[in-house]
């Protein structure tokens, strides 16, 4: 079987959940859960980015969940001036400017790593909270702010196809499911062999002929569009942001979950939006302060930093590897009751490792 | 050939690199000396980790040192790390082919490039293994697999054969001696195994506090009394 096929083999399985999701949350679940799942969803998309940056670069970028407040207030802004614009191309757009600032805001990441990244990167964030709070979110007047409308105050417009929470549930999982295909594209081809060069060292890498410099920038490029992407579904989803909606604290929040849930794998990115959006609904739910979730979330992020350095995601996939393990009989080792006819030696044992999916 | 001219590399007051002017030729060449005496820094500066304060080096005409080193490395001049550098999460045939991601080749001179720096290597049976199962020798084979790939013009070893048995010091010496036939890069070999430098290296430079005492075929370097007197301590009988 070819690479491409085996590829397909191995996601087949997602693809079926997937769909399966998108039939039984909207059939099942109430309004209340229905956008709490789509904030999830919009949430895992902007953590994929984090991810990107943290689990294959080692760059930690604590602006990620300003640069999704750019792709809310650009998709806002580009809506109500014109609801005959299509919805997703606003979203794209969303996308673009967030990936551009992105860019900008990852240049110190050429030369600088570690805690004075974080710093630099939090300044950035902290400085879109001023500026976003001195301009406002528009509200569909005219002028570049989009402030000062004389009718009443609107809402940002979903796709005509998707007006409903269910069909807007199912768009926004359509374009999370676009964003981690296009991560993936990128982590099975040349990028994400470059980014794994960068990770184990850069002059490793610049003695496979990688381009450190343009690959770092790329990233900061690729988190900065889906976070903006996230932005755009972000301010459909719930109509109206609000400034105090892109604080400082939320990026930090969002590299936090981002870690706790696993960066190192794309399923993190999945476990972090469901962790960040539907622990606070469920204790909502339930008249707990939801609140009390950035505590646990605090309790997670430590927990993972000094026990679990893969996260929730590398505690899953690590179960479900050795489960398969113990199911699998490994050649060399013969199956419960069968007489073994040779040892099995270290090769045997590097063979069964090898047959384990990385 | 790598014509170093006057190369001089100076950390503050140290120099581990002194006014060195080297031609090293022949398909595999040794450098060899004491610690100190500035040989990784000498493969540093040729593949661009290091920055020389003055000299200039050309590698068969071309001046290496105008070029970035990712660009140093496309253009041919390949090198391992004495802690080797094998990506974990990649399979050893992407830990390859990450050499030719830029290399404007089809998609089947790609893929006959990556086999045959396998076949070189030895490593064709452990092609679509992820490299975090490999041991310590077959990791070391994976770099030299990713120097040899594509159309090498010079492959530099920084010990290679560091925390390797003698049997796969034997079969990496055997794999080295392959090299000049297999690719027609220049093979230069730095290493402490002076055995090894001996068995396999046509010519041998020798360096002391970053200038260069001995050069010339191996034999005669490594017999040189001021090599003797580097590496024993012994003063230089003056002629």
């Amino acid at each position: 079987m070819t690479r491409l096929g085996r590829e397909l083999v191995r996601l087949l399985p997602v693809a079926v959940v997937m769909l399966f999701l998108a039939w039984w949350i909207p059939a099942y679940f109430s309004s209340y859960w229905l956008r709490a799942f789509t904030a999830a969803v919009v949430y895992s998309l902007a953590a994929l980015g984090v991810g990107l940056l943290y689990g294959r670069l080692g760059l930690v970028s604590l602006a990620n969940f300003a640069l999704l407040g750019v792709g809310a207030w650009v998709s806002l802004r580009l809506g109500l001036h014109d609801p005959r614009l299509p919805v997703a191309a606003n979203i794209v757009i969303g996308g673009i400017v967030a990936a551009a600032i992105g860019t900008v805001i990852g240049l110190p990441a050429l030369r600088l790593r570690g805690l004075y990244l974080a710093l630099v990167t939090l300044m950035s964030a902290g400085a879109f909270f001023v500026v976003i709070n001195a301009i406002g979110f528009p509200e569909g007047g005219s002028g570049f702010t989009g402030r000062g409308g004389s009718g009443a105050v609107r809402n940002a417009p979903r796709p005509s196809f998707a007006e409903t929470d269910s069909a807007y549930f199912r768009f926004a999982l359509v374009v999370a499911i676009l964003g981690f295909a296009l991560v993936l594209v990128h982590l099975r081809t040349s990028p994400g062999r470059a980014w794994a060069m960068i990770r184990r060292s850069e002059a490793a890498a610049h003695s496979a002929g990688v381009n450190v410099t343009m690959y770092k920038t790329w990233a900061f490029t690729l988190a900065g569009f889906l976070a903006g992407v996230a932005g755009g579904l972000y301010a459909a989803n719930i109509g109206r942001p609000g400034t105090g909606d892109f604080g400082a604290a939320s990026s930090m929040i969002l590299f936090g979950i981002s870690v706790s849930a696993g960066s190192f794998h794309l399923l993190g990115a999945a476990l972090a939006g469901l962790l960040a959006r539907g622990l606070p609904a469920l204790f909502s739910q339930h008249g707990i302060n939801a609140e009390i979730a950035n505590m646990i979330f605090g309790f997670l992020l430590m927990f993972s930093l000094t026990a679990a350095p893969e996260g929730a995601a590398g505690q899953l996939t690590g179960l479900a590897r050795s489960i398969r393990a113990k199911l699998t009989p490994r050649r060399g080792r013969p199956a419960p009751g069968v007489e073994p006819t040779r040892p099995a030696g270290p090769d045997a044992a590097d063979q069964a490792a090898a047959e384990v999916p990385s | 050939m790598i014509d170093i001219d006057r190369v001089t590399v100076q950390f503050g007051g140290v120099f581990p690199l002194d006014d060195l002017t080297l031609q090293l030729d022949g398909s595999i060449v040794g450098i060899v000396g004491p610690n100190g005496a500035g040989k990784t820094t000498l493969l540093n500066v040729i593949s661009g980790f290091v920055t020389a304060s003055q000299g200039s080096i050309t590698v068969d005409g071309t001046d290496i040192l105008a070029m970035a080193p990712y660009k140093r490395a496309r253009w041919g001049i390949r090198r391992t790390f004495q802690t080797e550098q094998v990506v974990n999460e990649l399979t050893v045939r992407d830990n390859v082919s990450v050499m030719l991601d830029t290399a404007r080749l089809s998609s089947s001179e790609r893929a006959a490039s990556i086999e045959r720096a396998l076949e070189i290597t030895g490593l064709v049976h452990h092609a679509d293994r992820s490299a975090h199962v490999l041991n310590a020798f077959e990791r070391r084979l994976v770099e030299l697999a990713r120097a040899v790939v594509g159309t090498p013009k010079v492959i530099m070893m920084d010990e290679p054969a560091a925390g390797l048995s003698n049997l796969e010091t034997a079969e990496l010496r055997a794999t080295i001696a392959r090299l000049p036939a297999a690719t027609s890069a220049m093979v230069v070999l730095i290493d402490h195994d002076v055995e090894l430098i001996a068995a396999i290296c046509e010519n041998t430079a020798v360096l002391d506090f970053g200038e260069l005492i001995a050069y010339g075929p191996t034999a005669a370097s490594l017999s040189d009394s001021k090599v003797r007197a580097a590496y024993l301590g012994v003063a230089v009988e003056e002629a």
